[in-house]
């Protein structure tokens, strides 16, 4: 459920654009706004920019910030709805939502991010091979065209039951359901390279293949890379979180938005609001990331500028 | 057309082999010695080595890999660690369900999602436009356990309008109907905003090609210059897209069906994780995983059977 290959598809040609653009060239009429202007004009991506930014915050320093502690248990309170003291209820165990929800937000996003940044090196590193290349380009890209579409939670239940339900096989399905979009991604951005001057410049000086990958092609595709990575995060985020729903992933009691839910799904029909608000936070986080994404998108790539 | 094929087919190995990999590796980490597992707790060592040989655990890994491929080509994946029934029984038992709320949901919910997206193309920009967007983010961005969540507790147990737990019946039946109606709305609700994004695409990319302005400029309708010669015409990448979202489909259907209590693969496949019913997973994954890349396989050809361009590319 990570992969939605439109959008896949929509960025794929916006590397072209993408590093160019972030400088704007002043006195051309077409293009007086850099792209970050234009993406504040865009009141749904700054809201969705500034959401993104506090969440993220408050998760980092949720030990800091939350009100209580995410495991301290007691059975008087259990599932208490929102009140003045709870302002989110309690869950099952009597556990405060709020400081459950910002540890739990720390988790998934934490596991999000090693899984995006190894699944992005390789990634990274496959589709500069492919570009680079050519003799590699069909072998990989064929197989990364077949991987692209394979069902990341198939994924997941493989990893999950070879490696066992856990934090580690969670991380490890994240990083291998990214690897096959960023590769893609990467050779789009590296293959326009490829063509610049500067590289044949640096070939006709004798370069070698190590010094022409390291120097000049993989430092050229990074800024695409990491715009991709940012937006995929929400996906990556979504992903994480329905594994842990299903057991699969991050296990009770650590504190996680999946998990969250799938324990509230057990009083769905006693205290709703045990899975609801682990399942807002996921939804609005995933869409905040979604709503940004499109908005650079609709900013970066030209194609798509009316 | 037939190399295009071909073409595909041999892709589509390795990666067959690897979910094939996967599939013995499940049996490998098995903790306990299945020869000494079958022999029982009473068996002498001499027992235990004789059907150690018997099962051919002795031979190197690659060759056990190898019989471990043959036997899965003839279907035989072994027998279940908990209910000692043979997998590929439960698998074909679990085959049919899955098949059913596949179907159930595309079934609204691609004429809904082509329908919403050809609208929002044909009122770009406008408020329609807009509201039909911001819907398709919000699916996207909707985890699908927590719109079935939803679905469970306002339809099924506040109105108590559908039952919300396993299948009652064939499809034909009310009973069977009323019980994949929550599983398929659920499945089939997260697939809507996707499909009209990709409709919205294709449908302004065709919208602005000369053959649609041609037929404007013969004086052709707007109803039927947006249905004859632009929907018509961007068609062949939504099936195609529709197509390749047959694994988003697939992991969706996982969760439901766990969540719904639906007897399906998915449901089959995360119960043996957990339980680790290693056969049971193995197998189960397995299928998934095929099913899967024959209907890949199938969106492959069907685009380069639909698109004449591809076939030479």
């Amino acid at each position: 459920m990570t992969t939605v290959p439109a959008a896949a598809a929509a960025a794929a040609p916006s590397p072209a654009g993408a590093a160019p653009a972030a400088k704007p060239a002043k006195g051309t009429p077409a293009r007086r706004h850099s792209p970050l202007r234009r993406l504040l004009r865009d009141k749904a991506a700054v809201v969705a920019g500034v959401f993104l930014i506090a969440v993220i915050l408050a998760a980092i320093l949720a030990p800091w910030i939350a009100p209580s502690d995410p495991y301290a248990n007691n059975l008087r309170l259990r599932m208490k709805p929102p009140s003045a003291q709870f302002w989110l209820g309690t869950d099952a165990q009597g556990r405060d939502m709020i400081t459950r929800i910002l540890f739990g937000m720390r988790t998934s996003f934490f596991i999000g991010f090693v899984a995006v940044a190894i699944g992005g090196l390789i990634g990274a590193a496959l589709g500069i091979l492919a570009a680079y290349y050519s003799r590699l380009d069909n072998l990989i890209m064929r197989i990364v065209d077949v991987l692209l579409t394979f069902p990341a939670i198939l994924l997941g239940l493989a990893i999950a039951a070879v490696l066992g339900p856990g934090v580690g096989s969670l991380i490890v399905a994240l990083a291998a359901s990214a690897v096959p979009t960023v590769a893609r991604i990467t050779r789009g951005a590296a293959s326009v390279v490829m063509r610049s001057e500067y590289m044949e410049a640096g070939r006709a000086v004798g370069l070698g293949d190590g010094a022409l990958i390291w120097r000049y092609l993989a430092p050229n595709c990074v800024s695409t890379i990491l715009v991709y990575l940012t937006l995929q995060f929400g996906q990556t985020v979504l992903l994480g979180a329905s594994l842990s729903f299903l057991g699969l992933g991050v296990q009770p009691p650590v504190a996680e938005l999946g998990s969250m839910a799938a324990e509230g799904r057990n009083f769905l029909f006693f205290a709703p609001h045990v899975s609801t608000v682990p399942s807002v936070a996921i939804f609005l986080v995933v869409l905040a990331f979604n709503v940004l994404g499109d908005a650079m998108r609709d900013v970066l790539d030209p194609r798509l500028r009316q | 057309m037939g190399r295009h094929i071909i073409e595909r087919l041999i892709v589509s190995v390795p990666v067959l082999l690897g979910v094939l990999l996967i599939g013995f590796l499940l049996l490998q980490v098995v903790p306990s010695d299945p020869a000494a597992v079958i022999a029982g707790p009473t068996a002498s060592q001499d027992e235990i080595d004789r059907i150690r040989e018997a099962l051919g655990l002795n031979e190197p890994l690659w060759y056990q890999f190898g019989n471990y491929i043959v036997r899965v080509l003839q279907g035989d994946f072994g027998r279940s660690f908990i209910s000692n029934t043979a997998v590929s029984d439960e698998l074909l038992a679990a085959f049919g369900p899955t098949l059913e709320l596949m179907v159930a949901s595309l079934v609204w919910a691609v004429p809904l999602g082509i329908l919403l997206g050809t609208l929002a193309a044909v009122r770009r920009g406008r408020l329609t436009d807009r509201a039909i967007m911001a819907f398709s983010v919000a699916g996207v961005s909707m985890p699908i356990f927590w719109f079935g969540l939803m679905l469970i507790w306002i339809v099924g147990f506040k109105l108590n309008l559908l039952p919300f737990q396993g299948r009652a019946g064939p499809l034909w039946t009310i009973d069977g109907l009323r019980a994949i109606a929550l599983p398929a709305i659920t499945l089939g609700g997260v697939f809507v905003g996707p499909i009209a994004r990709m409709t919205r695409t294709s449908v302004l990319e065709v919208l602005g090609a000369d053959y649609v302005r041609t037929a404007r400029a013969k004086g052709a309708g707007e109803g039927r210059v947006v249905v004859r010669h632009a929907l018509r015409n961007a068609l062949i990448p939504i099936v195609t897209l529709i197509g390749l979202q047959i694994g988003f489909l697939l992991g969706g259907a996982v969760v439901t069906a766990t969540m719904f209590a639906w007897p399906g693969l998915g449901r089959l496949a995360v119960g043996a994780i957990v339980s680790t019913d290693m056969p049971l997973a193995q197998g189960a994954i397995m299928i998934l995983a095929l099913a899967f890349l024959l209907v890949n396989l199938g969106v492959d050809v069907l685009y380069a059977y639909l698109d004449p361009r591809v076939k030479r590319a």
